[in-house]
């Protein structure tokens, strides 16, 4: 039972309990940021000094001839961006059509979103992987970003249609007797109404382009299409460096958007995820 | 306008993707299970080219000799399609020059034959460029050029003297470009690699299921239900994160962890604990490491479903329970855990699905390793197509791993359908026009 009050002893074993479970993961997060601005002797677990030489990637690249990770954030942030404004435009309408439109072929196609909602989009990399090759638009952000949308739509129109339906009937009803179509109460009266969702899909599709890892890596693995997760996995894979601060400081360059996001959203998002699709 | 054209027309782009990017790839596993493509045959069929190593197959297939040498041999012939060829080229006069003078030799090389061209001297042919040009012209040998048909190829073997009866094997040889087969399959039964994946994957879904997303999850989900809100808050921040933090960032700290001069191997030092790879020492290192880092991820989608449900309880039945004297323990087996059941096999199925193809963590941490310990059924498709250390990219095989896979995800997302209340999704809508 949820209670509002401080913890009592009654509490104390749970609480006691969920600490152990939780340590490895807040050492994990302390150390991830800690890591990155310390230097730690080897062999050790405690700090002995301040740094920022973690952070030199920001001035310029780690290697001669690698990319600059500005570059590589410009790639990231074009690629979330179309992601998330294409998912986005697509769900709206089409979650539209499918919750309050009276069409033929209504029921197969909402039962094709439920098969498609939970199908696992990855088994079909490979056969996806030849196809942009036959469409010319391998290693190119395009050809990316366009898998990346349609493999995100079936959760897109899904959390929409969600929305959609629990917009009142009364809404519509009273526009169409107004003499207004269907596209104009949609425009005008229906999609005010469903803005919360459009945010919250928006800020999902951003979040899952950004952190998306194989799809650039199978289909665009060339250097210029390059994004900051492949890049980021890449260094760590690199016996040229073996340097977990440095791999830190980096990963948190990547990761601020997801934290800043995280922090300012909390709660939309945990409801969001409860239908994501994610491991 | 009438609503079925703006349903329609509000459906469009979301059906061009679905088609392109689901149906389309659906099929296309299937045809490309069928063949043999790699990185050496390429994707778009391919030409014809005779090499080195396709007259040694040609030998291993019992070719006769005098047809090997011949083909092998075969280089430059001045003969009276070269001498019409150059004529047209570079005027009769040196035609006739060199049909007089070189008529009817041959030449290993194109070198050779343009070093006896220059011993002509003639003025038409006094540039390199244009003596080299003059010399393809007898080219006759059929090694190491690309023919774009069979039909070509057959031209320049009959042109170089191999009779029509023995044409079909080495033009057969001769193809650089995919074909069907149904080879595919008969590897992926005969392979002992096979079981091993297939196993991998199961051990691999079950105890992530039933440990962490399941077990895990509804722990998370309860315990916290019971604490003050804002230490329920704090704790569920810490488990939500691992989902929010892009996968690679998120293996990184694990493997911070439990790396040779990670965390553990240095705090437990000290302890007298030799300093080994926490993740990659034996089978068993890596085992735990994969189910961890993946479990995690799970346990923060199965607590997110199950708090909902439980909030979703009626709280008079709680407190009613409590009048009477139900301990927490009670509360949980006799009130909680019966109404998680629809939870527990949403999570469950939708977990299946998701596991089953999921190598993306896997792929991070372990690699599939120590050895190929820790490779399962999709990563393997993955490797196989799309990223080895070979080089040979096999696609047709990668594809009939995957084929394997989208046939499963297929019949149960279907299953799901039949299974989850799909007709309260139907409700009609409520305007006709």
């Amino acid at each position: 039972m949820q209670e509002q009050r401080a913890p009592n002893a009654r509490h104390w074993p749970l609480i006691a309990g969920l600490v152990a479970l939780s340590a490895p993961l807040v050492v994990m997060y302390l150390y991830q940021v800690i890591d990155t601005v310390t230097t730690t002797p080897p062999g050790s677990i405690i700090p002995d000094g301040v740094t920022l030489g973690h952070w030199r990637f920001l001035a310029g690249p780690l290697s001669e001839g690698g990319p600059s990770v500005w570059s590589l954030a410009g790639n990231t942030l074009v690629f979330a961006t179309c992601t998330a404004l294409v998912v986005t435009s697509v769900s709206v309408t089409a979650a539209y059509a499918l919750s309050r439109l009276n069409m033929p072929g209504r029921g197969f196609f909402l039962g094709g979103l439920i098969v498609l909602h939970a199908f696992p989009t990855i088994t079909l990399i490979v056969a996806v992987f030849l196809i942009l090759q036959y469409m010319g638009l391998y290693d190119t952000l395009t050809g990316v970003i366009l898998v990346k949308v349609a493999f995100e739509l079936p959760f897109g129109i899904w959390i929409m249609k969600g929305f959609y339906d629990s917009v009142p009937w009364e809404i519509e009803m009273a526009g169409v007797t107004d003499g207004a179509d269907r596209f104009t109460v949609w425009r005008l009266l229906v999609l005010p109404q469903v803005q919360p969702g459009l945010a919250a899909l928006l800020i999902f599709s951003f979040l899952s382009g950004w952190s998306e890892f194989i799809l650039p890596l199978v289909l665009a693995p060339a250097n210029a299409p390059q994004v900051l997760a492949t890049y980021l996995a890449g260094i760590i894979a690199d016996d040229r460096f073996a340097d977990f601060s440095l791999f830190k400081a980096v990963s948190i360059f990547y990761a601020l958007p997801v934290l800043a996001i995280y922090m300012i959203f909390q709660k939309k998002l945990m409801n969001i995820y409860g239908g994501g699709t994610k491991g | 306008m009438r609503q079925d054209r703006i349903g329609f027309l509000f459906l469009t782009p979301a059906l061009i993707a679905v088609v392109l990017f689901y149906l389309l790839p659906v099929v296309m596993t299937a045809v490309f299970a069928f063949t043999n493509m790699s990185t050496s045959t390429g994707i778009r069929g391919g030409d014809y080219m005779l090499t080195e190593g396709s007259l040694r197959d040609l030998r291993e297939q019992g070719l006769n000799e005098a047809t090997l040498s011949h083909l092998a041999d075969a280089g430059y012939v001045v003969d009276a399609e070269g001498l019409a060829a150059l004529a047209e080229a570079f005027g009769a006069p040196l035609a006739e020059r060199v049909e007089a003078a070189l008529g009817g030799q041959s030449f290993a090389t194109g070198r050779d034959l343009e070093r006896a061209l220059r011993d002509l001297r003639a003025p038409e042919i006094r540039m390199t460029r244009d003596r080299k040009r003059a010399a393809d012209l007898f080219q006759r040998s059929v090694l190491n050029i690309r023919h774009d048909t069979a039909a070509a190829l057959a031209a320049d073997l009959s042109a170089a003297g191999i009779p029509q009866s023995e044409q079909d094997p080495i033009v057969e040889v001769a193809y650089t470009g995919w074909s069907w087969t149904t080879r595919n399959f008969e590897l992926l039964l005969s392979l002992p690699s096979t079981a091993r994946y297939a196993i991998n994957t199961l051990i691999y879904v079950a105890l992530t299921l039933v440990i962490f997303n399941v077990g895990l999850g509804l722990f998370l989900a309860i315990s916290t239900f019971y604490l003050p809100e804002r230490t329920a808050a704090t704790f569920r921040a810490i488990w939500f994160m691992p989902r929010i933090l892009p996968p690679v960032l998120y293996v990184l700290m694990w493997k911070w962890l439990m790396w040779d001069n990670g965390f553990l191997a240095s705090a437990l030092a000290p302890f007298g604990v030799e300093r080994i790879n926490w993740m990659m020492h034996s089978e068993y290192h890596a085992w735990v490491a994969v189910i961890l880092i993946n479990g995690v991820v799970g346990a923060s989608f199965g607590m997110i479903i199950f708090a909902s449900a439980i909030k979703a309880i009626p709280q008079t039945m709680l407190l009613a329970s409590e009048v009477d004297g139900a301990t927490r323990w009670q509360q949980v087996r006799f009130i909680i855990l019966p109404q998680m059941r629809w939870p527990i096999l949403f999570v469950t199925a939708y977990q299946t699905l998701s596991l089953l193809a999921s190598f993306e963590y896997i792929l991070l941490s372990t690699g599939g390793g120590p050895g190929s310990a820790t490779e399962v059924w999709a990563m393997a498709a993955f490797r196989t197509a799309l990223n080895n250390y070979g080089g040979n990219l096999q696609y047709g095989m990668g594809a009939t791993f995957a084929l394997v896979l989208v046939i499963i995800g297929t019949a149960l997302s279907l299953l799901y359908l039949r299974f989850f209340n799909f007709q309260a999704l139907l409700a009609k809508p409520r305007i006709e026009r």
